[in-house]
């Protein structure tokens, strides 16, 4: 499933048209962000747990001197949850000036692609999709589909409201076990 | 805008600050041509500095106010009232500009003589008509002026109140504004600069060596060691430079009490001690509104209308003096009056009025509890709502203002001598000594200003102490019933239970008035933590008010104590406190005394009143004499008769000739309900405990030895009592 070194080669046709991305593993899918917008891609972090977090908060991390909130892909997309924590990385919002960092399965590498083979997203994407989402690139091992860092902001991720209800119901099932 | 604007713009702002304190100060001392000086040259820097930049408008103010100030040096005119009156004008004009340049970059010129009427009246001023023979109209431009200013700054709501009022209020709102310039500029000595260097540099160095040598290598326990110190250097220093005199903060007050005592109708003075006492700059930040409304508390409410003062005997003019002083770790700062002090009698009633408290409760109260009903929210006992205060946000907005920097208020007043508020706040902000608690396998920080101690609750005990009304948990702490908060269930927390067969742990807290337990897994170890703050999704929560980095590099987020309680219902309201309080002595009247229990046989726990034992003492063998078979010691020059109920001193002396060292322990007691002075030592194998206790019916257990029993910790022990007569005899034989 990994994207193959060769495919770079025959995918730049032009040097404007070309955009690097950063590959990124969620499940059995693939994602790409820009890597120009990756400040930095931290190692594989377990991140503390914030308590009464929304459910898409992986939790927190030590990153230069400041506290890291993290929103974990996983959860976004309705996965079941890893153990062990994933992979960290670290975007901005330039807007909000909010830092965050985004929890992933793994990191593949950077990868040029054609800004010509983005799809933009299919109309039958359900709503949180629609969000998260940002059109998919035709690789040739598949789909890698883009996300937006923008949207991933954890308080833009509060502000849709799209993502508050917990799927898991941890909260209530530790009440249970007492 | 370029740097040398902004330079500009917080260089006259520093000016300006220190024209207002030499002009308040000029009104006192007319004489000092030093005052004068200083703020004939902050006129003078701004002028001069402003025909450079290009701002007209400014220019032509301060030039007209320079002329005036040069009369004023060269003696042509008298300091008077209007004329600083005029002078303060002039200054709110220059910072009203100030503000404007800062906001848009601009001086706001339309027309070109904006401030036109201010400079005809400083020119008025500074004509050869004394002050006193200014025209009714002239006045009335006065005024007008100080309408204009308040317009240009932007105060949007048209003031039509007399003159003096519409000029306190433009004060207000430009000094508000000019205080905003001063927020995000330092001034460091470069001494202190250089030694920041300087530790950063070797903090640098030492990385690097660092990450050549290994964790094994011979000389890591050292490298270790030195970036211990450089940090906490560096901290230090980083720490000294973010202090800020508190003068910084007491500067403009003398402005406001001159204006505020002029709007009231009051004769006020302000002195202050302890200026120089440094605070971090956030901390004085954030307390700087607290402090301007008790000040403005103690002019309007504290200090009484000239003539009620001397009809009370009291000098006309009132005093407000503001301290600052270093208080075991802590800064405090008070705000002193010497007017009416609080009527109690008013505040009970209107208390009473405003549903705080019911009848019954206040007719109980004691003063102290009544005082501290002024910090409710919705409080006020202003007879009538002036434009200076009672309009009921008052000291329960200062007290929350003061606790969330993780202060506290405390308020002392006596009838006709005045009222003192008391604000403590702690050194800094940014790092804050906190107990690190484990629940769930989660750390979590809880700030030590809010501990109030430590309960270990044994399991054995648990069923016994922890005591339930409906599904609410409450704990006996010394006879009073405390809300138990289950941090694990508070927080929802999931994950594995640690193994509670030892106990559990619970955190007395106390936040916002209100005292709780908060149950915790474990409790690890004080640490002072540098708080982080949250993302505002996490923020949002409402139950962590940051995080941290722990010394093992683990997060823990700082729990929101009173947010907490909050959340878990537990009631913030003063009431049940002072119930509490009430409640307290009646309980100790019941009980009896406290006792101090001591093992003075083997398996017998005997007690003495508290109130007896003066001292414990650690004697020596060697010093215990002995004068007809009865062992003395010589105690503050006296000899003390011992008692050794026990057969205590035998056991040691064995244990002594068998080589070790050894130490008696000796209460020294004296009787005072008896009234002599005579101690008697009481010699006990060790002390256990203090702990208060119910004496048991006398008949139980009385032999007539003055020996009765009592339930001290539900565990039968001996008290002696009454030894006076006993002890007296006994003296009388060794006599």
């Amino acid at each position: 499933m990994r994207i193959s070194g060769r495919g770079k080669s025959e995918e730049i046709q032009e040097e404007d048209d070309a955009v690097s991305l950063c590959s990124l593993y969620a499940g059995s899918e693939t994602f790409g962000i820009d890597t120009r917008k990756i400040r930095e891609v931290l190692g594989q972090r377990e991140p503390q747990r914030v308590p009464m977090s929304p459910p898409f908060v992986a939790g927190v991390v030590p990153y230069r001197g400041e506290v890291l909130t993290t929103v974990n892909l996983r959860a976004l997309l309705e996965m079941e949850e890893q153990s062990g924590g994933g992979y960290v990385l670290v975007m901005e919002d330039e807007v909000a000036a909010e830092r965050f960092g985004l929890v992933v399965d793994a990191v593949g590498g950077v990868v040029t692609v054609s800004a010509r083979s983005l799809e933009a997203n299919p109309c039958t994407l359900e709503a949180r999709g629609r969000w998260l989402f940002d059109g998919a690139y035709k690789m040739e091992a598949g789909l890698m589909v883009r996300l937006d860092p923008q949207r991933l902001c954890p308080s833009r991720l509060s502000e849709t409201g799209l993502f508050r209800k917990s799927t898991n119901g941890d909260a209530d099932a530790s009440l249970d076990r007492r | 805008m370029d740097d040398l604007t902004k330079e500009f713009i917080a260089e006259s702002q520093e000016g300006l600050d220190r024209m207002e304190q030499c002009l308040t100060e000029l009104e006192a001392r007319p004489g000092d041509a030093e005052l004068l000086g200083e703020i004939f040259r902050a006129v003078h820097t701004i002028k001069g500095t402003t025909g450079f930049l290009g701002f007209d408008r400014l220019e032509k103010l301060a030039h007209a106010g320079e002329h005036l100030l040069g009369s004023l040096r060269d003696g042509r005119l008298a300091v008077t009232s209007d004329l600083i009156s005029g002078l303060l004008r002039l200054m709110d004009g220059l910072r009203a500009i100030l503000v404007l340049i800062e906001e848009t970059g601009g001086e706001g010129t339309r027309s070109g003589d904006e401030d036109g009427e201010l400079i005809a009246e400083l020119a008025l001023l500074n004509g050869a008509m004394p002050p006193e023979e200014i025209e009714p109209e002239l006045l009335h431009a006065v005024v007008d002026t100080g309408e204009m200013v308040a317009e240009h700054t932007g105060v949007s709501e048209a003031s039509k109140m007399p003159g003096a009022l519409s000029a306190a209020n433009s004060t207000a709102a430009s000094t508000e504004r000019a205080g905003g310039g001063n927020d995000k500029t330092l001034r460091i000595d470069v001494d202190v600069l250089n030694r920041m260097m300087n530790l950063v540099g070797e903090l640098v160095l030492t990385r690097n060596q660092m990450l050549q040598s290994d964790r094994s290598a011979a000389n890591f326990p050292e490298l270790a060691r030195r970036l211990d110190t450089v940090t906490a250097d560096l901290r230090e220093t980083v720490m000294q430079a973010r202090m800020q005199p508190v003068g910084n903060l007491f500067g403009k007050f003398p402005r406001m009490v001159r204006d505020l005592a002029r709007t009231c109708g009051r004769n006020v003075r302000i002195e202050f001690t302890g200026q120089e006492t440094g605070l971090d700059k956030s901390l004085l930040e954030a307390i700087k509104d607290p402090l301007t409304h008790a000040v403005r508390n103690a002019v309007d409410h504290g200090i009484e209308a000239p003539s009620v003062r001397v009809l009370a005997g009291k000098p006309a003019e009132g005093c407000v003096r503001l301290r600052a002083f270093h208080q075991s770790g802590s800064v405090v700062i008070e705000v002193a009056d010497d007017g009416a002090g609080i009527p109690m009698e008013r505040v009970l009633e209107k208390a009473i009025e405003r549903n705080l408290v019911t009848a019954e409760q206040g007719a109980e109260m004691s003063e102290r509890e009544v005082l501290q009903l002024i910090f409710l929210p919705g409080f006020s006992t202003a007879a009538a709502v002036t434009t200076v205060s009672g309009r009921g946000v008052g000291m329960d907005v200062v007290r929350a203002n003061v606790e969330k920097v993780g202060g506290s208020v405390e308020v002392e007043s006596r009838r006709g001598q005045g009222t003192t508020l008391r604000l403590r706040v702690p050194l800094t902000l940014a790092i804050v000594p906190s107990l690190i608690v484990r629940c769930r396998g989660q750390y979590f920080a809880l700030p030590q200003s809010a501990l109030v101690e430590l309960v270990d609750i044994p399991n054995q005990e648990f069923a016994q102490l922890v005591q339930r009304i409906g599904s609410a948990e409450l704990y006996r702490l010394r006879e009073h019933l405390l809300p138990m908060i289950w941090l694990d269930r508070l927080l929802g927390l999931g994950g594995e239970s640690l193994e509670t067969s030892l106990g559990h742990y619970m955190a007395v807290l106390e936040a916002e008035g209100c005292r709780y337990g908060l149950v915790v897994d474990e409790l690890m170890s004080p640490e002072e933590i540098v708080v982080k703050p949250l993302s505002p999704v996490l923020r949002e929560i409402g139950l962590f008010s940051g995080a941290t980095v722990l010394g093992n590099g683990t997060l823990a987020l700082i729990l929101d104590v009173g947010a907490a309680a909050a959340r878990a219902g537990v009631k913030p309201i003063e009431e049940e406190d002072t119930q509490l309080e009430t409640r307290e002595p009646a309980i100790q009247e019941q009980v009896g005394e406290s006792f101090l229990i001591f093992e003075d046989r083997d398996r017998e726990r005997t007690a003495l009143p508290l109130d007896m034992v003066e001292r414990i003492e650690s004697v020596s063998l060697d010093r215990i004499e002995y004068a007809g078979g009865r062992p003395m010691l010589q105690y503050r020059g006296e000899p003390l008769p011992l008692r050794d109920e026990g057969d205590v001193l035998p056991l040691l002396e064995t244990e002594r000739q068998a080589g070790k060292e050894t130490l008696a322990t000796v209460l020294i007691c004296g009787d005072r309900s008896s009234g002599l002075p005579r101690h008697v030592g009481v010699v006990v194998r060790r002390v256990l405990d203090v702990s208060p206790g119910t004496l048991l019916d006398q008949n139980a257990a009385s032999d007539g030895t003055g020996m009765e029993l009592a339930l001290v910790k539900d565990r039968l022990t001996i008290v002696h009592r009454e030894f006076g007569a006993k002890t007296r005899a006994m003296w009388q034989e060794v006599a």
